[in-house]
Protein backbone atom coordinates (compact mmCIF):
# COMPACT_ATOMS: atom_id res chain seq x y z
CA UNK A 1 0.00 0.00 0.00
CA UNK A 2 1.20 3.49 -0.74
CA UNK A 3 1.18 6.09 2.03
CA UNK A 4 -1.83 7.78 0.54
CA UNK A 5 -3.69 4.45 0.45
CA UNK A 6 -2.82 3.86 4.13
CA UNK A 7 -4.24 7.28 4.97
CA UNK A 8 -7.41 6.73 2.92
CA UNK A 9 -7.88 3.29 4.42
CA UNK A 10 -8.17 4.84 7.90
CA UNK A 11 -10.64 7.47 6.75
CA UNK A 12 -12.96 5.26 4.66
CA UNK A 13 -12.44 1.50 4.23
CA UNK A 14 -11.49 0.91 7.86
CA UNK A 15 -13.06 3.96 9.49
CA UNK A 16 -12.58 3.36 13.23
CA UNK A 17 -16.19 4.11 14.14
CA UNK A 18 -18.26 3.14 11.12
CA UNK A 19 -16.26 0.14 9.90
CA UNK A 20 -14.22 -1.13 12.87
CA UNK A 21 -16.73 0.03 15.53
CA UNK A 22 -13.92 0.78 18.01
CA UNK A 23 -13.57 3.50 20.62
CA UNK A 24 -17.29 3.68 21.30
CA UNK A 25 -17.13 5.04 24.87
CA UNK A 26 -15.72 8.43 23.97
CA UNK A 27 -17.71 8.47 20.72
CA UNK A 28 -21.03 8.14 22.46
CA UNK A 29 -20.11 10.48 25.31
CA UNK A 30 -18.64 13.54 23.58
CA UNK A 31 -20.78 13.85 20.45
CA UNK A 32 -23.42 16.11 21.99
CA UNK A 33 -21.94 19.19 20.32
CA UNK A 34 -19.86 19.64 17.16
CA UNK A 35 -17.16 21.61 18.98
CA UNK A 36 -16.65 18.74 21.45
CA UNK A 37 -16.56 16.17 18.64
CA UNK A 38 -13.90 18.03 16.68
CA UNK A 39 -11.83 18.73 19.80
CA UNK A 40 -11.89 15.09 20.86
CA UNK A 41 -11.08 13.99 17.30
CA UNK A 42 -8.01 16.19 17.09
CA UNK A 43 -6.77 15.16 20.55
CA UNK A 44 -7.18 11.47 19.66
CA UNK A 45 -5.44 11.98 16.30
CA UNK A 46 -2.42 13.41 18.10
CA UNK A 47 -2.24 10.49 20.54
CA UNK A 48 -2.77 7.93 17.75
CA UNK A 49 -0.08 9.37 15.49
CA UNK A 50 2.40 9.89 18.34
CA UNK A 51 1.97 6.42 19.81
CA UNK A 52 2.03 4.79 16.36
CA UNK A 53 5.37 6.47 15.54
CA UNK A 54 7.02 5.55 18.85
CA UNK A 55 5.72 1.98 18.74
CA UNK A 56 6.92 1.54 15.14
CA UNK A 57 10.29 2.92 16.21
CA UNK A 58 10.53 0.42 19.09
CA UNK A 59 8.91 -2.52 17.26
CA UNK A 60 12.13 -4.54 17.04
CA UNK A 61 13.19 -3.75 20.60
CA UNK A 62 10.01 -4.57 22.53
CA UNK A 63 9.78 -8.32 23.26
CA UNK A 64 6.45 -9.95 22.44
CA UNK A 65 5.59 -10.84 26.07
CA UNK A 66 5.65 -7.26 27.35
CA UNK A 67 4.31 -5.49 24.27
CA UNK A 68 0.90 -4.65 25.78
CA UNK A 69 2.24 -2.91 28.94
CA UNK A 70 4.83 -1.15 26.80
CA UNK A 71 2.16 0.11 24.39
CA UNK A 72 -0.06 1.25 27.26
CA UNK A 73 2.82 3.25 28.80
CA UNK A 74 3.53 4.95 25.46
CA UNK A 75 -0.16 5.73 24.87
CA UNK A 76 -0.66 7.01 28.43
CA UNK A 77 2.39 9.27 28.04
CA UNK A 78 1.00 10.89 24.89
CA UNK A 79 -2.44 11.25 26.45
CA UNK A 80 -0.98 13.03 29.47
CA UNK A 81 1.00 15.34 27.18
CA UNK A 82 -2.23 16.27 25.35
CA UNK A 83 -4.07 16.77 28.64
CA UNK A 84 -1.41 19.05 30.15
CA UNK A 85 -0.77 21.02 26.97
CA UNK A 86 -4.46 21.59 26.43
CA UNK A 87 -4.99 22.72 30.04
CA UNK A 88 -2.12 25.19 29.69
CA UNK A 89 -2.95 26.63 26.27
CA UNK A 90 -6.67 26.04 25.61
CA UNK A 91 -8.35 26.15 29.04
CA UNK A 92 -11.84 26.63 27.56
CA UNK A 93 -11.66 23.52 25.39
CA UNK A 94 -10.05 21.68 28.28
CA UNK A 95 -12.93 22.59 30.56
CA UNK A 96 -15.35 20.99 28.07
CA UNK A 97 -13.32 17.90 27.23
CA UNK A 98 -11.49 17.64 30.55
CA UNK A 99 -13.16 14.45 31.72
CA UNK A 100 -12.84 12.70 28.35
CA UNK A 101 -9.17 13.38 27.53
CA UNK A 102 -7.73 10.91 30.07
CA UNK A 103 -10.09 8.31 28.59
CA UNK A 104 -8.13 8.35 25.32
CA UNK A 105 -5.84 5.90 27.11
CA UNK A 106 -8.57 3.28 27.07
CA UNK A 107 -9.83 4.13 23.58
CA UNK A 108 -9.49 0.74 21.89
CA UNK A 109 -8.67 2.27 18.53
CA UNK A 110 -5.30 3.53 19.81
CA UNK A 111 -4.21 0.18 21.22
CA UNK A 112 -5.70 -1.63 18.20
CA UNK A 113 -3.58 0.36 15.73
CA UNK A 114 -0.47 -0.15 17.88
CA UNK A 115 -1.02 -3.90 17.86
CA UNK A 116 -2.42 -4.39 14.35
CA UNK A 117 -0.40 -1.85 12.40
CA UNK A 118 2.44 0.04 14.09
CA UNK A 119 4.10 -3.09 15.47
CA UNK A 120 4.46 -4.47 11.91
CA UNK A 121 5.16 -1.40 9.77
CA UNK A 122 7.75 1.33 9.28
CA UNK A 123 7.68 4.62 11.16
CA UNK A 124 6.44 6.64 8.18
CA UNK A 125 3.70 4.15 7.30
CA UNK A 126 2.60 4.07 10.94
CA UNK A 127 2.45 7.86 11.03
CA UNK A 128 0.18 7.86 7.98
CA UNK A 129 -1.97 5.15 9.53
CA UNK A 130 -2.31 7.22 12.72
CA UNK A 131 -3.20 10.36 10.77
CA UNK A 132 -5.71 8.50 8.58
CA UNK A 133 -7.37 6.69 11.46
CA UNK A 134 -7.44 9.95 13.46
CA UNK A 135 -8.99 11.78 10.53
CA UNK A 136 -11.58 9.02 10.10
CA UNK A 137 -12.36 9.16 13.82
CA UNK A 138 -12.67 12.97 13.72
CA UNK A 139 -14.95 12.90 10.65
CA UNK A 140 -17.20 10.28 12.22
CA UNK A 141 -17.42 12.21 15.51
CA UNK A 142 -18.22 15.40 13.60
CA UNK A 143 -20.97 13.71 11.60
CA UNK A 144 -22.55 12.17 14.72
CA UNK A 145 -22.38 15.39 16.73
CA UNK A 146 -23.69 17.40 13.78
CA UNK A 147 -26.89 15.35 13.74
CA UNK A 148 -27.27 15.26 17.52
CA UNK A 149 -26.60 18.94 18.12
CA UNK A 150 -28.72 20.21 15.23
CA UNK A 151 -31.79 18.05 15.86
CA UNK A 152 -31.40 18.01 19.63
CA UNK A 153 -30.92 21.69 20.37
CA UNK A 154 -31.53 23.52 17.08
CA UNK A 155 -28.04 25.06 17.02
CA UNK A 156 -24.76 24.27 15.34
CA UNK A 157 -21.23 24.96 16.58
CA UNK A 158 -22.54 26.32 19.85
CA UNK A 159 -19.71 26.79 22.33
CA UNK A 160 -20.92 28.84 25.27
CA UNK A 161 -17.65 28.22 27.13
CA UNK A 162 -15.91 30.19 24.39
CA UNK A 163 -18.61 32.88 24.40
CA UNK A 164 -19.82 31.81 20.95
CA UNK A 165 -23.53 31.16 20.59
CA UNK A 166 -23.28 29.24 17.32
CA UNK A 167 -25.84 29.26 14.55
CA UNK A 168 -29.42 28.85 15.63
CA UNK A 169 -31.81 27.10 13.22
CA UNK A 170 -34.88 26.66 15.38
CA UNK A 171 -35.76 27.37 19.03
CA UNK A 172 -34.24 25.10 21.64
CA UNK A 173 -37.70 24.09 22.91
CA UNK A 174 -38.45 22.31 19.60
CA UNK A 175 -35.28 20.21 19.78
CA UNK A 176 -35.55 16.44 20.20
CA UNK A 177 -33.97 16.31 23.67
CA UNK A 178 -33.60 12.55 23.44
CA UNK A 179 -30.83 13.02 20.89
CA UNK A 180 -28.50 14.87 23.26
CA UNK A 181 -29.07 12.27 25.98
CA UNK A 182 -27.16 8.96 26.04
CA UNK A 183 -29.92 6.93 24.28
CA UNK A 184 -29.80 9.44 21.42
CA UNK A 185 -26.12 8.61 20.95
CA UNK A 186 -26.89 4.92 20.49
CA UNK A 187 -29.87 5.57 18.20
CA UNK A 188 -27.98 8.02 15.97
CA UNK A 189 -24.93 5.76 15.76
CA UNK A 190 -27.12 2.73 15.00
CA UNK A 191 -28.96 4.47 12.18
CA UNK A 192 -25.73 5.81 10.70
CA UNK A 193 -24.09 2.37 10.86
CA UNK A 194 -27.12 0.78 9.22
CA UNK A 195 -27.11 3.39 6.46
CA UNK A 196 -23.40 3.00 5.78
CA UNK A 197 -23.57 -0.81 5.81
CA UNK A 198 -26.51 -0.70 3.40
CA UNK A 199 -24.59 1.64 1.11
CA UNK A 200 -21.44 -0.50 1.20
CA UNK A 201 -23.41 -3.72 0.62
CA UNK A 202 -25.22 -2.24 -2.37
CA UNK A 203 -21.97 -0.99 -3.85
CA UNK A 204 -20.47 -4.46 -3.34
CA UNK A 205 -23.38 -6.15 -5.13
CA UNK A 206 -23.10 -3.84 -8.08
CA UNK A 207 -19.41 -4.48 -8.53
CA UNK A 208 -20.11 -8.23 -8.56
CA UNK A 209 -22.54 -7.93 -11.48
CA UNK B 1 16.68 -16.09 35.35
CA UNK B 2 17.86 -16.38 31.79
CA UNK B 3 19.13 -13.66 29.55
CA UNK B 4 15.76 -13.26 27.84
CA UNK B 5 13.89 -12.62 31.10
CA UNK B 6 16.42 -9.95 32.01
CA UNK B 7 15.79 -8.33 28.65
CA UNK B 8 12.04 -8.13 29.41
CA UNK B 9 12.73 -6.38 32.70
CA UNK B 10 15.28 -3.98 31.27
CA UNK B 11 13.19 -2.97 28.24
CA UNK B 12 10.03 -2.29 30.22
CA UNK B 13 11.97 -0.43 32.92
CA UNK B 14 13.73 1.76 30.36
CA UNK B 15 10.41 2.58 28.65
CA UNK B 16 8.83 3.55 31.97
CA UNK B 17 11.82 5.65 33.02
CA UNK B 18 11.88 7.48 29.67
CA UNK B 19 8.14 8.06 29.88
CA UNK B 20 8.52 9.43 33.41
CA UNK B 21 11.29 11.75 32.26
CA UNK B 22 9.24 13.09 29.35
CA UNK B 23 6.20 13.63 31.57
CA UNK B 24 8.26 15.42 34.20
CA UNK B 25 9.62 17.72 31.53
CA UNK B 26 6.16 18.41 30.07
CA UNK B 27 4.81 19.06 33.55
CA UNK B 28 7.55 21.56 34.35
CA UNK B 29 6.68 23.40 31.12
CA UNK B 30 2.92 23.45 31.59
CA UNK B 31 2.40 23.64 35.38
CA UNK B 32 3.00 27.41 35.72
CA UNK B 33 0.70 28.14 32.76
CA UNK B 34 -2.04 25.88 34.15
CA UNK B 35 -1.86 27.55 37.57
CA UNK B 36 -2.01 30.96 35.87
CA UNK B 37 -5.08 29.92 33.81
CA UNK B 38 -6.88 28.69 36.93
CA UNK B 39 -6.18 31.96 38.71
CA UNK B 40 -7.45 33.93 35.71
CA UNK B 41 -10.62 31.85 35.48
CA UNK B 42 -11.39 32.43 39.14
CA UNK B 43 -10.65 36.15 38.91
CA UNK B 44 -13.00 36.35 35.91
CA UNK B 45 -15.77 34.58 37.82
CA UNK B 46 -15.37 36.88 40.85
CA UNK B 47 -15.46 39.92 38.60
CA UNK B 48 -18.55 38.63 36.82
CA UNK B 49 -20.36 37.96 40.09
CA UNK B 50 -19.71 41.45 41.48
CA UNK B 51 -18.87 43.78 38.59
CA UNK B 52 -18.55 46.96 40.68
CA UNK B 53 -15.66 45.61 42.74
CA UNK B 54 -12.04 45.68 41.64
CA UNK B 55 -10.30 43.77 44.42
CA UNK B 56 -11.16 40.56 46.16
CA UNK B 57 -9.71 39.34 49.42
CA UNK B 58 -10.28 35.81 50.62
CA UNK B 59 -12.12 35.65 53.91
CA UNK B 60 -10.54 32.80 55.83
CA UNK B 61 -13.28 32.31 58.39
CA UNK B 62 -15.84 30.17 56.60
CA UNK B 63 -18.93 29.79 58.66
CA UNK B 64 -18.86 26.22 59.94
CA UNK B 65 -22.65 25.78 60.11
CA UNK B 66 -22.91 26.64 56.40
CA UNK B 67 -20.06 24.63 55.05
CA UNK B 68 -22.07 21.60 54.06
CA UNK B 69 -25.83 21.23 54.07
CA UNK B 70 -28.40 19.67 51.77
CA UNK B 71 -25.81 18.62 49.13
CA UNK B 72 -24.66 22.23 48.99
CA UNK B 73 -21.37 23.60 50.23
CA UNK B 74 -19.98 27.06 50.81
CA UNK B 75 -16.47 26.63 49.42
CA UNK B 76 -14.91 30.07 49.69
CA UNK B 77 -15.90 33.58 50.69
CA UNK B 78 -14.35 36.76 49.32
CA UNK B 79 -14.72 40.31 50.51
CA UNK B 80 -14.92 42.70 47.61
CA UNK B 81 -13.57 46.25 47.47
CA UNK B 82 -13.12 49.04 45.04
CA UNK B 83 -10.63 51.72 46.06
CA UNK B 84 -10.63 50.33 49.63
CA UNK B 85 -14.38 50.77 49.98
CA UNK B 86 -16.22 47.56 50.82
CA UNK B 87 -18.56 46.56 48.01
CA UNK B 88 -19.94 43.34 49.36
CA UNK B 89 -19.06 39.68 49.11
CA UNK B 90 -18.58 36.96 46.58
CA UNK B 91 -19.49 33.53 47.87
CA UNK B 92 -18.26 30.50 45.97
CA UNK B 93 -20.67 27.62 46.43
CA UNK B 94 -20.86 24.05 45.21
CA UNK B 95 -24.24 22.39 44.81
CA UNK B 96 -24.77 18.83 43.68
CA UNK B 97 -26.62 18.90 40.36
CA UNK B 98 -27.79 16.07 38.14
CA UNK B 99 -24.39 14.85 36.98
CA UNK B 100 -21.96 16.37 39.46
CA UNK B 101 -21.14 19.46 41.49
CA UNK B 102 -22.06 22.85 40.06
CA UNK B 103 -19.55 25.45 41.22
CA UNK B 104 -20.74 29.03 41.15
CA UNK B 105 -19.69 32.49 42.24
CA UNK B 106 -22.51 34.49 43.80
CA UNK B 107 -22.03 38.23 44.24
CA UNK B 108 -23.84 40.03 47.05
CA UNK B 109 -23.63 43.82 47.39
CA UNK B 110 -22.91 45.64 50.65
CA UNK B 111 -26.65 46.39 50.85
CA UNK B 112 -27.38 42.67 50.75
CA UNK B 113 -28.75 42.45 47.20
CA UNK B 114 -27.80 39.68 44.88
CA UNK B 115 -25.54 41.23 42.22
CA UNK B 116 -24.94 38.45 39.71
CA UNK B 117 -24.22 34.75 39.33
CA UNK B 118 -21.40 33.10 37.43
CA UNK B 119 -21.07 29.36 36.86
CA UNK B 120 -17.41 28.40 37.28
CA UNK B 121 -17.65 24.71 36.45
CA UNK B 122 -20.36 22.10 35.95
CA UNK B 123 -20.78 18.73 34.28
CA UNK B 124 -24.52 18.69 33.57
CA UNK B 125 -25.99 17.13 30.45
CA UNK B 126 -25.18 19.24 27.38
CA UNK B 127 -28.34 20.64 25.85
CA UNK B 128 -30.31 20.11 29.05
CA UNK B 129 -28.87 20.80 32.49
CA UNK B 130 -25.83 22.54 31.04
CA UNK B 131 -28.17 25.33 29.90
CA UNK B 132 -28.03 26.69 33.47
CA UNK B 133 -24.92 28.51 32.23
CA UNK B 134 -27.10 30.60 29.93
CA UNK B 135 -27.54 34.29 30.62
CA UNK B 136 -31.31 34.00 30.12
CA UNK B 137 -31.49 31.68 33.13
CA UNK B 138 -28.89 33.34 35.38
CA UNK B 139 -30.13 36.91 34.88
CA UNK B 140 -33.86 36.26 35.24
CA UNK B 141 -35.89 38.67 37.42
CA UNK B 142 -36.26 36.21 40.31
CA UNK B 143 -32.46 36.19 40.75
CA UNK B 144 -32.06 39.90 40.10
CA UNK B 145 -34.62 40.74 42.77
CA UNK B 146 -33.19 38.34 45.34
CA UNK B 147 -31.58 39.68 48.46
CA UNK B 148 -30.30 38.51 51.81
CA UNK B 149 -33.14 36.89 53.71
CA UNK B 150 -35.05 35.64 50.67
CA UNK B 151 -35.38 31.91 50.22
CA UNK B 152 -35.60 31.16 46.51
CA UNK B 153 -37.30 28.17 44.93
CA UNK B 154 -38.15 27.04 41.40
CA UNK B 155 -41.72 27.41 40.16
CA UNK B 156 -42.35 23.70 40.53
CA UNK B 157 -41.64 24.10 44.25
CA UNK B 158 -43.98 27.11 44.40
CA UNK B 159 -41.15 29.60 44.04
CA UNK B 160 -40.43 32.29 41.49
CA UNK B 161 -37.42 30.94 39.65
CA UNK B 162 -38.07 29.84 36.06
CA UNK B 163 -36.27 26.49 35.78
CA UNK B 164 -34.44 25.51 32.60
CA UNK B 165 -36.93 23.40 30.63
CA UNK B 166 -36.59 19.68 31.35
CA UNK B 167 -33.75 20.38 33.78
CA UNK B 168 -35.43 20.89 37.14
CA UNK B 169 -32.74 19.05 39.09
CA UNK B 170 -29.95 21.26 37.74
CA UNK B 171 -32.05 24.40 38.24
CA UNK B 172 -32.85 23.39 41.82
CA UNK B 173 -29.13 22.92 42.49
CA UNK B 174 -28.41 26.47 41.32
CA UNK B 175 -31.20 27.76 43.56
CA UNK B 176 -29.81 25.82 46.55
CA UNK B 177 -26.40 27.31 45.83
CA UNK B 178 -27.80 30.83 45.69
CA UNK B 179 -29.70 30.30 48.95
CA UNK B 180 -26.56 29.03 50.68
CA UNK B 181 -24.60 32.01 49.37
CA UNK B 182 -27.26 34.47 50.56
CA UNK B 183 -27.24 32.91 54.03
CA UNK B 184 -23.46 33.13 54.18
CA UNK B 185 -23.60 36.76 53.08
CA UNK B 186 -26.24 37.49 55.71
CA UNK B 187 -24.05 36.14 58.51
CA UNK B 188 -21.10 38.19 57.23
CA UNK B 189 -23.22 41.34 56.89
CA UNK B 190 -24.52 41.03 60.44
CA UNK B 191 -21.06 40.37 61.77
CA UNK B 192 -19.63 43.40 59.92
CA UNK B 193 -22.41 45.67 61.14
CA UNK B 194 -21.78 44.82 64.80
CA UNK B 195 -18.03 45.27 64.42
CA UNK B 196 -18.48 48.53 62.53
CA UNK B 197 -17.38 47.40 59.11
CA UNK B 198 -14.17 45.96 57.82
CA UNK B 199 -11.49 47.65 55.74
CA UNK B 200 -8.33 46.59 54.05
CA UNK B 201 -5.44 47.89 56.13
Amino acid sequence: MTRWQIFKNGVFNENPIFRLVLGMCSTLAVTTAVVNGIGMGIATTFVLTGSNVIIALLRNIIPKEIRIPAYVVVIATFTTIVDKTMAATMPDLHRVLGIFIPLIVVNCIVLARAEAFASKHSIVESAFDGLGMGMGFTLALTLLSLIRELLGTGTLLKASDFGFDGFSFFPDALGVKLLVLPPGAFITLGLLLAGINWFVARKGEKSHD
Amino acid sequence: MGKYEWRLIVVLTVICVLSGGVLGWVNSLTAPAIAEQEKLAKQRALQEALPMATEFAAEPAILPELVSKDRTRVAEVYRAYSEDKPQGYVVIVEARGYAGPIRMAVGVTAEGNLAALAVISQSETPGLGAEIKNKSFLTQPAFRRAKVGTELAVKKDRGEVDAVSSATISSRAVVRGVNAALTAAQVLLERDQTSGGDHID
